[in-house]
């Protein structure tokens, strides 16, 4: 049983698997069509194939054939190369043979005629062509001998030449035979012998340089004390030396730039140095000598050395006035050299950016030339100069200026005295005279010295005269200003000590005043001076200058803070006491009134009408001693006093209604006198006292709300809650309790 | 306006060829220069550092040691705030002159100035001046004390930070120098100088 299941089950089967094999049997049944088409497609291209491949393999063998001929073609173009070169190098030792023979015939015969210009071309055009080749050539051809021969005349020649020219330079020279001396010049060149002709000539010229210098300073030693030059004959002397240098310069620098090239001046240039350096030398030794500078350096240093040490000099002082000629002859000598060496610089720069077209290269040249000309006599002497002069001019300024401040006087008509304009006078005649000096060095050291004169002895001495205070000793304060006013107005009356004191103290306020004005006038004509003198300043020397004169500008500083020490004496000598008393009336007065009291008061001269008058008198007895701006300075400080005073006061005392409405008006009117009285606002100095004012003259407690608080019709107060409960309580008829109960 | 709130002049002074440009170069523009000639009179440069977020502008003020440049070099004494004594480890002669720049110092120099001793080139192999000879010298005569390489860049931030510290610090302590005490000496420079100063006018 279990079998016949088991076959059935094996035959479903093998039925399915026939069906299987009979669906694929279709397919490839189905398939042999087209692979049949494939096969004929194919069997079409296989010849075509055949012939590609045969074509291919004939390109290749084109291809080979063509890279061997073009190797071959190339191979022969450099052959050719190489024959043309051989070709131009035959030619040029054929035309060098031909000028051997030419210039070895031409250069005897040329000597022989001293036609040295043609022999020394002829030794040139030698000179010019290759010697190695020159000594290959005569291996390679026939007749060695007659080259070898040329290329020996020619040598001989040349130093025969060369010897000739020295010697007929130095001839010429000798007999100062000017056209000899430059047409052996120009032939030094031709035989190689730049260096040697550039310093033969310069040697020349630097002879010529030294006699002219000689003949000068000779002349000028002799000059006499009566001559008009007298005083500056060094720096004439300096002047010619510098000037007939340039003159060398530019007149041979195209000789030289014509037959040497371009690239030859720095050597001129420090060959004239040398000499240049003796000369300078020389003058400065006659001028050390004859204008005593190194006597007058050594007083100077031994009057500093005794002034430091406080005890009377006796010894002989150098007069500033006879520095003065003196300083005025060492800045035109200095500005000389300056110039001198800015020429020289600018000349030998403008040749090497010629000449040397490599940045690195030409960077080197002109550190070159920096060092050639920081390491002169001609340098040293200029930094010496310098020196000597910031010492003369140091010592002249301080001397000046301390007998400037000695011959002090006062005009009567003046606010200032005379020794102002006269500081300022000399100070800026030394700062201009630094500036023709031509040395921003010399310049930033003169401003730095002016700052330290004007700092310490200029504001020492006003600030000394304040130190001696105001004095107030008159029993009514008023009439002695009047006093002092007609006497200074009139210069009448002997003046009694007490109002000299006065004086000497407000003109030294006022003269610290007008001198702030003077520094910046200064500040700023120096900046536009200099950048006139010395154009094209780079920025570190611009910076250098403005950070010198942003020190002489703070000198203003200085100044601000002497005239602050004298108006602090001024409040305390002549403010404060005087109007205490003024102020203190008010305690003695009744501000209850009754109706019928008003207008009584009213009637009568009230406090604020006394007290405006008293101010009135104190203020114009100063309004025409002082300058505008001390005038203000003082209404300030007695606006900040009565102010004060007044709210002490008005504290210290008890109102009803009427009481305040007074007071409310007097402190306007007040208020008003003052703003009358200057040019500048005076509310913010009032807004307390004006605030208390208002307050006193509430009609009630409650009003205070009108004016307190958050809204469009609220004060800003400088009062605080307290204050104002406070001054409330002064008002007699304000109920404590309606007061506590505000809310603020 | 510049944007600095403190200004101060620093000035290096000591013999010629101690490293005081080198110190200068390295500082100010970060670098060693090969071969640079001596100073003549006086160079110019400025940096401006941070010290505790505030700028400050060192203006430093290069001398040249040599004695014919002195009357120039003199009068930027008066007005320093800062003055840099320099001298070199391995040169005996330019540490024996330091009394002489004392005594300028001294005579021309405001007496708070803030002074520094500085021994450069410790980058060198032939030392002359052991440390503490450079350090007890200094304590003598109350200054601070630093040893340096401008070569190696060794301590030379560090000097000028400190200066620049010190200087802010004097600065904001002290109140302008009042008149009523009769001190001659009215160097209110000392202090520090405000933006508000006329370098911005005259720029
Ligand atoms: N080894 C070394 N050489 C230095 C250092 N600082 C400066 N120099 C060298 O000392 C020489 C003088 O330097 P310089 O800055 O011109 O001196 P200055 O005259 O004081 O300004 C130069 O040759 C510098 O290269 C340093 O820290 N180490
Ligand atoms: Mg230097």
């Amino acid at each position: 049983m279990g079998n016949i299941k088991e076959m059935e089950i094996e035959l479903e089967k093998l039925k399915l698997q026939e069906e299987m094999v009979f669906k694929e049997m279709k397919n490839f049944v189905t398939q042999k069509t087209y692979v049949d088409a494939k096969i004929k497609v194919l069997s079409k291209i296989l010849p075509t194939l055949k012939t590609l491949k045969v074509e291919t393999r004939g390109l290749v063998d084109t291809i080979h054939s063509i890279a061997e001929s073009a190797e071959s073609i190339s191979n022969k173009v450099r052959t050719l190369d190489c024959a043309r070169n051989r070709v131009e190098e035959c030619q040029q030792r054929v035309g060098d043979l031909i000028d051997l023979g030419l210039c070895s015939e031409g250069v005897q015969t040329a000597i022989l005629n001293e036609d040295y210009e043609k022999g020394a071309a002829h030794v040139h055009r030698f000179l010019s062509m290759d010697q190695s080749l020159l000594r290959k050539t005569a291996t390679d051809v026939e007749n060695i001998s007659s080259v070898l021969k040329a290329v020996g005349t020619l040598q001989d020649a040349a130093s025969q030449l060369r010897t000739i020219v020295q010697l007929k330079f130095d001839e010429a020279v000798r007999m100062e035979d000017l056209a000899s001396v430059e047409r052996f010049f120009k032939i030094f060149p031709l035989l190689d012998m730049h260096d040697e002709g550039i310093r033969k000539f310069c040697n020349y010229l630097s002879e010529k340089l030294k006699d002219t210098a000689e003949k000068n300073l000779h002349a000028a030693l002799n000059t006499s004390a009566s001559d008009k030059r007298h005083n500056v004959k060094f720096a004439d002397t300096l002047t010619l030396l510098f000037e007939g240098l340039a003159r060398i310069i530019d007149i041979h620098q195209p000789l030289v730039e014509t037959y040497y090239g371009p690239g030859r001046l720095m050597s001129v240039v420090s060959y004239l140095q040398k000499e240049c350096d003796t000369q300078v030398k020389l003058i400065m030794m006659e001028f050390n000598k004859h204008r005593q500078t190194n006597k007058k350096i050594n007083q100077i240093s031994e009057i500093s050395k005794l002034s430091s040490t406080s005890s009377f000099s006796k010894i002989e002082k150098v007069d500033p006035k006879d520095l003065d000629i003196l300083i005025q002859e060492i800045t035109i000598m200095h500005v000389r050299m300056e110039l001198y060496i800015k020429f020289i610089k600018r000349k030998v720069i403008s040749d090497i950016e010629i000449s040397v077209p490599a940045i690195d290269e030409r960077n080197n040249s002109i550190k070159q030339l920096d060092q050639l000309i920081n390491a002169s006599d001609l340098s040293r002497s200029k930094h010496d100069l310098l020196s000597l002069y910031l010492k003369l001019e140091q010592y002249f300024m301080e001397e000046s200026v301390s007998k400037a401040v000695g011959m002090d006087s006062t005009e009567t008509s003046q606010q200032t005295s005379s020794m102002v304009d006269d500081t300022f006078f000399i100070i800026r005649k030394c700062i201009r005279r630094t500036i023709t000096s031509g040395s921003l060095d010399g310049i930033c050291a003169v401003i730095n010295i002016a700052c330290g004169v004007l700092e310490n002895d200029f504001c020492g001495v006003l600030r000394g005269r304040l130190r001696q205070g105001y004095p107030s000793g008159y029993l009514d304060l008023t009439q002695a200003y009047n006093v002092l006013q007609t006497s200074i107005q009139h210069g009448r009356l002997q003046p009694s000590d007490t109002e000299q004191i006065r004086t000497a103290f407000i003109v030294a306020l006022n003269n610290a005043d007008s001198s702030t004005e003077y520094v910046e006038t200064l500040c700023d004509s120096v900046l536009t001076d200099v950048q006139k003198a010395i154009p094209n300043l780079n920025t570190n020397e611009q910076g250098k200058l403005e950070s010198c004169l942003s020190g002489l500008s703070a000198v203003t500083t200085n100044l601000k803070e002497v005239i602050e020490y004298g108006m602090q004496q001024l409040r305390v000598s002549v403010i404060k006491p005087r109007i205490s008393p003024w102020v203190d009336s008010f305690l003695n007065m009744n501000h209850q009134f009754t109706e019928d009291e008003l207008s009584e008061y009213e009637a009568g001269e009230s406090f604020v009408q006394t007290l405006i008058m008293n101010l009135d008198s104190l203020l114009s007895s100063f309004k025409n001693s002082l300058t505008d701006s001390n005038y203000d300075g003082l209404i300030k400080i007695l606006i900040t006093e009565v102010t004060a005073r007044l709210e002490k006061v008005v504290l210290k005392s008890t109102f009803n209604r009427l009481g305040g409405l007074v007071l409310d008006k007097e402190v306007r009117s007040l208020a008003g006198y003052l703003t009358s009285a200057t040019t500048w606002s005076v509310r913010d100095k009032f807004t307390r006292l004006s605030q208390i004012a208002t307050i006193l003259n509430l009609e009630r407690v409650t009003e205070i709300n009108d004016y307190w608080g958050n809204h469009d019709g609220a004060l800003t107060w400088r009062l605080t809650p307290t204050e104002v409960r406070t001054i409330m309580n002064l008002r007699i008829d304000f109920k404590l309790e309606d007061i506590q109960r505000l809310k603020l | 306006m510049e944007d600095f709130k403190f200004l101060f002049k620093v000035v290096l002074v000591g013999n010629a060829g101690v490293g005081k440009t080198c110190l200068v170069r390295r500082f100010t523009q970060g670098l060693f220069p090969p071969g640079q000639g001596a100073t003549i009179g006086v160079d110019f440069m400025i940096k401006t550092v941070e010290v505790e977020n505030e700028k400050v502008k060192l203006q430093i003020w290069d001398t040249a040691g040599q004695e014919r440049f002195r009357s120039i070099t003199q009068s930027y004494y008066r007005s320093a705030h800062a003055l840099i004594l320099v001298y070199d480890i391995s040169c005996q002669p330019t540490f024996d002159c330091l009394p002489d720049w004392l005594r300028e110092i001294e005579e021309y120099a405001s007496s708070k100035v803030l002074r520094i001793l500085v021994g450069n080139k410790i980058d060198r192999e032939d030392r002359e001046i052991p440390t503490v000879v450079g350090e007890d010298f200094a304590a003598r005569h109350n200054m601070y004390f630093l040893e340096t390489s401008a070569k190696e860049a060794e301590n030379v931030e560090k000097l000028f930070m400190k200066i620049a510290e010190d200087l802010m610090q004097q600065a904001r302590s002290k109140d302008l120098p009042r008149y009523d005490s009769i001190t001659t000496n009215i160097s209110g420079r000392t202090s520090s100088i405000s933006d508000s100063n006329c370098c911005s006018k005259l720029t």
